[in-house]
Protein backbone atom coordinates (compact mmCIF):
# COMPACT_ATOMS: atom_id res chain seq x y z
CA UNK A 1 0.00 0.00 0.00
CA UNK A 2 3.06 2.53 0.99
CA UNK A 3 4.79 1.42 -2.28
CA UNK A 4 1.11 2.33 -4.29
CA UNK A 5 0.58 5.69 -2.03
CA UNK A 6 4.83 6.69 -3.33
CA UNK A 7 4.06 5.75 -6.82
CA UNK A 8 0.73 7.25 -7.07
CA UNK A 9 2.52 10.65 -5.45
CA UNK A 10 5.25 10.55 -7.79
CA UNK A 11 2.79 10.15 -10.77
CA UNK A 12 0.90 13.03 -9.54
CA UNK A 13 3.81 14.87 -8.91
CA UNK A 14 5.17 14.55 -12.80
CA UNK A 15 1.84 15.34 -14.02
CA UNK A 16 1.83 18.22 -12.32
CA UNK A 17 5.24 19.24 -13.49
CA UNK A 18 4.78 18.12 -16.97
CA UNK A 19 1.53 20.88 -16.92
CA UNK A 20 3.54 23.51 -15.39
CA UNK A 21 6.87 23.47 -18.14
CA UNK A 22 4.52 22.67 -20.93
CA UNK A 23 1.91 26.00 -20.38
CA UNK A 24 5.31 27.87 -19.69
CA UNK A 25 6.85 26.99 -22.77
CA UNK A 26 3.93 26.82 -24.68
CA UNK A 27 5.64 25.55 -27.28
CA UNK A 28 4.03 22.13 -27.54
CA UNK A 29 0.50 23.25 -26.85
CA UNK A 30 0.87 25.61 -29.63
CA UNK A 31 2.31 23.74 -32.05
CA UNK A 32 -0.41 20.61 -31.65
CA UNK A 33 -3.06 22.93 -31.74
CA UNK A 34 -1.89 25.33 -34.54
CA UNK A 35 -1.34 22.14 -36.24
CA UNK A 36 -4.79 20.66 -35.95
CA UNK A 37 -6.47 24.59 -36.47
CA UNK A 38 -4.55 25.20 -39.64
CA UNK A 39 -5.64 21.35 -40.97
CA UNK A 40 -9.19 21.03 -40.36
CA UNK A 41 -9.57 24.65 -41.49
CA UNK A 42 -7.71 24.03 -45.03
CA UNK A 43 -9.42 20.97 -45.61
CA UNK A 44 -12.74 22.39 -44.80
CA UNK A 45 -12.01 25.46 -46.93
CA UNK A 46 -11.21 22.93 -49.57
CA UNK A 47 -14.48 20.89 -49.34
CA UNK A 48 -16.34 24.18 -49.61
CA UNK A 49 -19.82 23.24 -51.05
CA UNK A 50 -18.97 19.12 -51.66
CA UNK A 51 -20.79 16.53 -49.83
CA UNK A 52 -18.69 14.48 -47.51
CA UNK A 53 -19.32 10.76 -46.64
CA UNK A 54 -19.25 10.53 -43.27
CA UNK A 55 -16.82 8.04 -43.72
CA UNK A 56 -14.17 10.47 -44.75
CA UNK A 57 -14.84 13.05 -41.97
CA UNK A 58 -14.30 10.08 -39.09
CA UNK A 59 -10.73 9.06 -41.09
CA UNK A 60 -9.92 13.08 -41.84
CA UNK A 61 -11.05 13.84 -37.77
CA UNK A 62 -8.62 11.02 -36.84
CA UNK A 63 -5.54 12.08 -38.91
CA UNK A 64 -5.93 15.45 -37.80
CA UNK A 65 -5.89 14.00 -34.37
CA UNK A 66 -2.75 11.61 -35.17
CA UNK A 67 -0.59 14.11 -36.63
CA UNK A 68 -1.09 16.91 -34.28
CA UNK A 69 -0.60 14.37 -31.25
CA UNK A 70 2.65 13.50 -33.14
CA UNK A 71 3.86 16.79 -32.99
CA UNK A 72 3.29 17.24 -29.29
CA UNK A 73 4.49 14.12 -27.81
CA UNK A 74 7.55 13.34 -29.58
CA UNK A 75 8.84 15.81 -27.28
CA UNK A 76 7.25 14.28 -24.49
CA UNK A 77 11.31 12.63 -23.83
CA UNK A 78 13.46 14.62 -25.79
CA UNK A 79 12.93 18.23 -24.21
CA UNK A 80 14.03 16.36 -20.54
CA UNK A 81 17.00 14.87 -23.19
CA UNK A 82 18.19 18.09 -23.98
CA UNK A 83 17.58 20.04 -21.02
CA UNK A 84 19.59 17.70 -19.46
CA UNK A 85 17.07 16.98 -16.42
CA UNK A 86 15.77 12.85 -17.68
CA UNK A 87 18.92 12.02 -16.01
CA UNK A 88 17.90 13.61 -12.48
CA UNK A 89 14.42 12.25 -12.96
CA UNK A 90 15.70 9.02 -13.45
CA UNK A 91 17.53 9.63 -10.43
CA UNK A 92 14.53 10.38 -7.87
CA UNK A 93 11.58 8.73 -9.40
CA UNK A 94 10.58 5.10 -10.26
CA UNK A 95 11.05 3.94 -13.65
CA UNK A 96 7.11 2.92 -13.79
CA UNK A 97 5.66 6.15 -12.45
CA UNK A 98 7.71 8.38 -15.13
CA UNK A 99 6.17 6.19 -17.39
CA UNK A 100 2.49 6.34 -16.21
CA UNK A 101 3.42 10.40 -15.06
CA UNK A 102 4.14 11.25 -18.85
CA UNK A 103 1.59 8.88 -19.97
CA UNK A 104 -1.15 10.66 -17.83
CA UNK A 105 0.15 13.58 -18.89
CA UNK A 106 0.42 12.93 -22.52
CA UNK A 107 -3.46 11.68 -22.44
CA UNK A 108 -4.69 15.23 -20.97
CA UNK A 109 -2.58 17.37 -23.32
CA UNK A 110 -4.79 15.14 -26.25
CA UNK A 111 -7.94 15.49 -24.64
CA UNK A 112 -7.65 19.03 -24.56
CA UNK A 113 -6.57 18.76 -27.98
CA UNK A 114 -9.55 17.00 -28.78
CA UNK A 115 -11.62 19.67 -26.72
CA UNK A 116 -10.37 22.16 -28.81
CA UNK A 117 -10.48 20.56 -32.41
CA UNK A 118 -13.85 18.67 -32.17
CA UNK A 119 -16.47 20.95 -31.72
CA UNK A 120 -14.48 23.16 -34.62
CA UNK A 121 -14.34 19.76 -36.80
CA UNK A 122 -18.11 19.68 -36.27
CA UNK A 123 -19.10 23.33 -37.50
CA UNK A 124 -17.15 23.80 -40.01
CA UNK A 125 -17.71 19.89 -41.99
CA UNK A 126 -21.26 20.94 -40.92
CA UNK A 127 -21.12 17.33 -39.14
CA UNK A 128 -24.71 16.50 -36.72
CA UNK A 129 -23.47 13.83 -34.84
CA UNK A 130 -25.70 11.39 -33.98
CA UNK A 131 -24.66 8.97 -31.12
CA UNK A 132 -23.16 11.76 -29.15
CA UNK A 133 -22.09 9.05 -26.32
CA UNK A 134 -20.28 6.30 -28.95
CA UNK A 135 -18.39 9.29 -30.02
CA UNK A 136 -17.10 10.17 -27.06
CA UNK A 137 -16.32 6.97 -25.77
CA UNK A 138 -14.63 6.07 -29.13
CA UNK A 139 -12.61 9.24 -28.46
CA UNK A 140 -11.53 8.41 -25.36
CA UNK A 141 -10.55 4.76 -26.02
CA UNK A 142 -8.78 6.16 -28.78
CA UNK A 143 -6.94 8.44 -27.07
CA UNK A 144 -5.69 6.44 -24.40
CA UNK A 145 -4.29 4.04 -27.25
CA UNK A 146 -2.51 7.13 -28.90
CA UNK A 147 -1.12 8.27 -25.23
CA UNK A 148 0.17 4.78 -24.66
CA UNK A 149 1.70 4.07 -28.22
CA UNK A 150 3.30 7.83 -28.36
CA UNK A 151 4.49 7.80 -25.06
CA UNK A 152 6.39 4.36 -25.44
CA UNK A 153 7.53 5.36 -29.18
CA UNK A 154 8.65 8.47 -27.82
CA UNK A 155 10.99 6.48 -25.58
CA UNK A 156 12.62 4.99 -27.98
CA UNK A 157 13.52 7.56 -29.52
CA UNK A 158 14.98 9.78 -27.52
CA UNK A 159 17.89 8.13 -27.84
CA UNK A 160 17.96 8.45 -31.99
CA UNK A 161 19.75 10.79 -34.09
CA UNK A 162 16.91 10.93 -36.66
CA UNK A 163 14.17 11.72 -34.31
CA UNK A 164 11.82 14.24 -36.62
CA UNK A 165 10.85 11.15 -38.77
CA UNK A 166 10.97 8.58 -36.87
CA UNK A 167 8.70 9.38 -34.37
CA UNK A 168 5.37 9.16 -36.70
CA UNK A 169 6.49 6.29 -38.69
CA UNK A 170 7.18 4.06 -35.75
CA UNK A 171 3.49 5.70 -34.19
CA UNK A 172 1.93 4.94 -36.94
CA UNK A 173 2.00 1.17 -37.83
CA UNK A 174 1.81 0.60 -33.72
CA UNK A 175 -1.44 2.43 -33.67
CA UNK A 176 -3.19 1.30 -36.96
CA UNK A 177 -5.14 -1.28 -35.04
CA UNK A 178 -7.09 1.52 -32.68
CA UNK A 179 -6.94 3.82 -35.91
CA UNK A 180 -9.31 1.17 -37.88
CA UNK A 181 -12.08 0.08 -35.49
CA UNK A 182 -12.18 3.75 -34.50
CA UNK A 183 -13.02 5.23 -37.44
CA UNK A 184 -15.41 3.04 -37.85
CA UNK A 185 -16.98 4.00 -35.08
CA UNK A 186 -17.01 7.56 -35.31
CA UNK A 187 -18.23 7.04 -38.55
CA UNK A 188 -21.29 5.51 -36.82
CA UNK A 189 -21.65 8.06 -34.99
CA UNK A 190 -21.61 10.79 -37.21
CA UNK A 191 -24.18 8.39 -39.37
CA UNK A 192 -26.36 6.62 -37.08
CA UNK A 193 -27.35 2.79 -37.31
CA UNK A 194 -26.23 0.07 -35.46
CA UNK A 195 -22.33 -0.36 -34.39
CA UNK A 196 -20.65 -3.99 -33.37
CA UNK A 197 -19.81 -4.11 -29.59
CA UNK A 198 -16.45 -5.59 -30.80
CA UNK A 199 -15.58 -3.03 -32.00
CA UNK A 200 -15.19 -1.12 -28.92
CA UNK A 201 -13.62 -4.41 -27.49
CA UNK A 202 -11.42 -4.44 -30.09
CA UNK A 203 -9.77 -0.88 -29.51
CA UNK A 204 -10.21 -0.88 -24.62
CA UNK A 205 -8.22 -4.64 -25.63
CA UNK A 206 -5.16 -2.80 -27.45
CA UNK A 207 -5.23 0.25 -25.54
CA UNK A 208 -4.52 -2.08 -22.12
CA UNK A 209 -2.01 -4.67 -24.58
CA UNK A 210 0.08 -1.10 -25.55
CA UNK A 211 -0.39 0.49 -21.73
CA UNK A 212 1.25 -3.35 -20.45
CA UNK A 213 3.69 -3.24 -23.17
CA UNK A 214 4.74 -0.09 -22.73
CA UNK A 215 5.40 -1.01 -18.98
CA UNK A 216 7.15 -4.05 -19.42
CA UNK A 217 9.44 -2.53 -22.07
CA UNK A 218 10.32 1.02 -20.36
CA UNK A 219 12.69 -0.90 -17.87
CA UNK A 220 14.50 -2.00 -20.12
CA UNK A 221 15.49 1.73 -22.24
CA UNK B 1 26.96 -1.65 1.72
CA UNK B 2 27.49 -1.09 -1.85
CA UNK B 3 29.32 -4.12 -3.41
CA UNK B 4 31.47 -4.13 -6.77
CA UNK B 5 31.82 -7.84 -7.66
CA UNK B 6 34.23 -8.85 -10.21
CA UNK B 7 33.52 -5.63 -12.54
CA UNK B 8 34.98 -4.69 -15.66
CA UNK B 9 33.91 -1.62 -18.23
CA UNK B 10 35.34 -1.10 -21.64
CA UNK B 11 34.72 2.16 -23.46
CA UNK B 12 35.55 0.59 -27.27
CA UNK B 13 39.39 -0.12 -27.03
CA UNK B 14 39.88 1.38 -23.36
CA UNK B 15 39.49 -0.54 -20.46
CA UNK B 16 38.50 1.50 -17.80
CA UNK B 17 38.02 -1.40 -15.21
CA UNK B 18 39.07 -4.65 -15.06
CA UNK B 19 37.72 -7.44 -12.24
CA UNK B 20 37.31 -4.50 -9.89
CA UNK B 21 36.03 -5.76 -6.20
CA UNK B 22 35.55 -3.64 -3.55
CA UNK B 23 33.30 -2.51 -0.65
CA UNK B 24 32.00 1.11 0.36
CA UNK B 25 30.74 1.32 3.53
CA UNK B 26 28.60 4.14 5.20
CA UNK B 27 30.11 6.77 7.38
CA UNK B 28 31.98 7.74 5.70
CA UNK B 29 32.93 10.35 2.48
CA UNK B 30 35.17 7.97 0.23
CA UNK B 31 36.95 10.49 -2.30
CA UNK B 32 37.55 8.80 -5.98
CA UNK B 33 40.32 10.75 -7.65
CA UNK B 34 42.22 10.19 -10.61
CA UNK B 35 43.46 12.23 -14.10
CA UNK B 36 40.94 13.07 -16.24
CA UNK B 37 39.42 10.17 -18.47
CA UNK B 38 40.25 7.91 -15.04
CA UNK B 39 36.74 7.12 -14.78
CA UNK B 40 35.59 8.97 -11.86
CA UNK B 41 32.20 10.14 -13.00
CA UNK B 42 31.68 6.30 -14.82
CA UNK B 43 32.45 4.94 -10.88
CA UNK B 44 29.76 7.03 -9.52
CA UNK B 45 27.48 6.00 -12.00
CA UNK B 46 28.28 2.12 -11.57
CA UNK B 47 27.77 2.51 -7.87
CA UNK B 48 24.66 3.91 -8.29
CA UNK B 49 23.30 1.42 -10.60
CA UNK B 50 22.69 4.01 -13.16
CA UNK B 51 24.99 2.25 -15.87
CA UNK B 52 25.79 -1.36 -16.09
CA UNK B 53 29.01 -3.08 -15.82
CA UNK B 54 30.23 -4.99 -19.16
CA UNK B 55 30.79 -7.98 -16.55
CA UNK B 56 30.04 -8.51 -12.66
CA UNK B 57 27.37 -6.96 -10.61
CA UNK B 58 27.34 -3.77 -8.27
CA UNK B 59 24.86 -4.65 -5.42
CA UNK B 60 22.98 -2.56 -2.54
CA UNK B 61 19.79 -3.32 -1.09
CA UNK B 62 16.85 -2.18 -2.92
CA UNK B 63 15.53 0.05 -0.62
CA UNK B 64 18.54 2.17 -0.58
CA UNK B 65 17.82 5.57 -1.99
CA UNK B 66 20.03 7.67 -3.89
CA UNK B 67 20.48 11.17 -4.34
CA UNK B 68 23.30 12.85 -6.51
CA UNK B 69 25.04 16.21 -7.36
CA UNK B 70 26.84 15.89 -10.66
CA UNK B 71 27.39 18.58 -13.77
CA UNK B 72 25.07 16.41 -16.63
CA UNK B 73 22.44 16.17 -13.62
CA UNK B 74 20.52 19.63 -14.58
CA UNK B 75 17.50 20.97 -12.34
CA UNK B 76 13.89 22.26 -14.05
CA UNK B 77 14.93 25.93 -15.57
CA UNK B 78 11.44 26.56 -16.11
CA UNK B 79 10.53 25.83 -12.59
CA UNK B 80 11.07 27.98 -9.41
CA UNK B 81 13.58 27.46 -7.12
CA UNK B 82 10.91 26.41 -4.53
CA UNK B 83 9.04 24.47 -7.52
CA UNK B 84 12.48 22.21 -8.15
CA UNK B 85 12.36 22.03 -4.51
CA UNK B 86 8.88 20.76 -4.13
CA UNK B 87 8.90 18.47 -6.74
CA UNK B 88 12.10 16.48 -6.14
CA UNK B 89 10.63 15.73 -2.34
CA UNK B 90 7.41 14.68 -3.72
CA UNK B 91 9.28 12.22 -6.01
CA UNK B 92 10.45 10.93 -2.67
CA UNK B 93 7.13 11.09 -1.08
CA UNK B 94 8.05 13.99 1.49
CA UNK B 95 5.82 17.48 1.42
CA UNK B 96 8.16 20.39 2.36
CA UNK B 97 6.86 23.18 3.79
CA UNK B 98 7.49 26.66 3.42
CA UNK B 99 9.51 26.88 6.98
CA UNK B 100 11.33 23.75 5.48
CA UNK B 101 12.15 25.40 2.26
CA UNK B 102 13.46 28.49 3.87
CA UNK B 103 15.10 26.41 6.50
CA UNK B 104 17.16 24.84 3.64
CA UNK B 105 17.80 27.81 1.52
CA UNK B 106 19.80 29.39 4.80
CA UNK B 107 21.51 25.87 5.19
CA UNK B 108 22.78 25.95 1.14
CA UNK B 109 22.90 30.12 1.23
CA UNK B 110 19.98 30.39 -1.40
CA UNK B 111 17.85 33.38 0.04
CA UNK B 112 14.42 31.71 -0.40
CA UNK B 113 12.60 34.70 0.46
CA UNK B 114 14.00 36.41 -2.91
CA UNK B 115 14.75 33.61 -5.02
CA UNK B 116 12.15 31.34 -3.71
CA UNK B 117 9.63 32.39 -6.88
CA UNK B 118 11.97 32.97 -9.10
CA UNK B 119 12.79 30.13 -12.46
CA UNK B 120 16.05 28.53 -12.34
CA UNK B 121 16.95 29.92 -15.68
CA UNK B 122 17.22 33.53 -13.66
CA UNK B 123 20.06 31.82 -11.81
CA UNK B 124 23.99 32.06 -12.47
CA UNK B 125 25.97 28.79 -12.15
CA UNK B 126 26.55 29.38 -8.84
CA UNK B 127 22.75 29.73 -7.60
CA UNK B 128 21.87 26.64 -9.51
CA UNK B 129 24.66 24.74 -7.48
CA UNK B 130 23.25 25.59 -4.60
CA UNK B 131 19.72 24.78 -5.39
CA UNK B 132 21.37 21.12 -6.55
CA UNK B 133 23.02 21.01 -2.82
CA UNK B 134 19.61 22.20 -1.50
CA UNK B 135 17.46 19.11 -3.06
CA UNK B 136 20.35 16.48 -2.58
CA UNK B 137 19.83 18.00 1.80
CA UNK B 138 15.76 17.80 1.20
CA UNK B 139 15.23 14.02 0.28
CA UNK B 140 15.51 11.12 1.62
CA UNK B 141 18.45 9.13 0.89
CA UNK B 142 20.96 6.58 2.19
CA UNK B 143 23.60 7.27 -0.89
CA UNK B 144 25.07 10.49 -2.21
CA UNK B 145 26.93 10.66 -5.07
CA UNK B 146 28.64 13.89 -5.70
CA UNK B 147 30.71 14.42 -9.00
CA UNK B 148 33.08 18.01 -8.19
CA UNK B 149 30.20 19.36 -5.99
CA UNK B 150 31.77 22.40 -4.97
CA UNK B 151 33.16 23.39 -8.55
CA UNK B 152 30.93 26.44 -9.29
CA UNK B 153 30.30 27.39 -5.47
CA UNK B 154 32.05 30.94 -3.71
CA UNK B 155 34.15 29.92 -0.78
CA UNK B 156 30.79 30.48 1.37
CA UNK B 157 29.29 27.56 -0.17
CA UNK B 158 32.08 25.34 -0.18
CA UNK B 159 32.42 25.84 3.74
CA UNK B 160 28.58 25.19 3.53
CA UNK B 161 29.02 21.89 1.54
CA UNK B 162 31.67 20.46 3.49
CA UNK B 163 30.30 20.97 7.04
CA UNK B 164 26.39 19.74 5.62
CA UNK B 165 28.09 16.52 4.34
CA UNK B 166 30.22 16.04 7.58
CA UNK B 167 27.12 16.31 9.46
CA UNK B 168 25.65 13.56 6.96
CA UNK B 169 27.94 11.21 6.34
CA UNK B 170 27.23 8.77 9.85
CA UNK B 171 24.40 7.52 8.14
CA UNK B 172 25.33 7.63 4.48
CA UNK B 173 27.24 6.26 1.76
CA UNK B 174 28.96 9.56 0.69
CA UNK B 175 30.87 8.90 -3.01
CA UNK B 176 32.58 12.44 -4.11
CA UNK B 177 34.54 12.03 -7.80
CA UNK B 178 37.07 14.98 -7.68
CA UNK B 179 40.23 16.87 -8.53
CA UNK B 180 40.23 19.20 -5.88
CA UNK B 181 42.19 19.30 -2.71
CA UNK B 182 39.93 21.09 -0.74
CA UNK B 183 37.09 18.41 -1.92
CA UNK B 184 40.05 15.81 -1.39
CA UNK B 185 40.59 16.82 2.01
CA UNK B 186 37.19 16.56 3.65
CA UNK B 187 37.47 12.95 2.18
CA UNK B 188 37.89 9.66 4.90
CA UNK B 189 39.35 7.21 2.20
CA UNK B 190 40.54 7.58 -0.59
CA UNK B 191 40.05 5.38 -4.48
CA UNK B 192 42.80 6.50 -6.42
CA UNK B 193 42.02 5.45 -10.18
CA UNK B 194 44.95 4.62 -12.90
CA UNK B 195 44.64 6.31 -15.93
Amino acid sequence: MKLFNSRFEQIAAIVRKDFLIGLRRRATFAAMMMFALTAVASLSLSTGGIFVEEKFLAALLWVVIFFAASAGISGTFDDEAQAGTLPTLKLYADAQAILFGKMIYVFLSLAALTIFILPIFLILFDVAVEKIFLLLMTILLGLIGIAAAGTLTAALTTSATVKGGLFPILLFPITLPIFLPAIRLTEISFAGGVFDISLIVVVAVFDLILITAASILFDYL
Amino acid sequence: MIVFDDVSLSFGRHELFKNLSLNLHSGKVIGITGANGSGKSTFLKLAGKIIRPDSGAVNFPTDKKLAAVAPEMKIYDNLTAEENLFFFAKLRGQTLTAEKIFELGERVGLDMKTFGNVRAENFSTGMRQRLKFAILLSVDADIWLLDEPTANLDDDGREKFFSEIQAAKSDKIILLATNDKAEENICDEIIQLPL
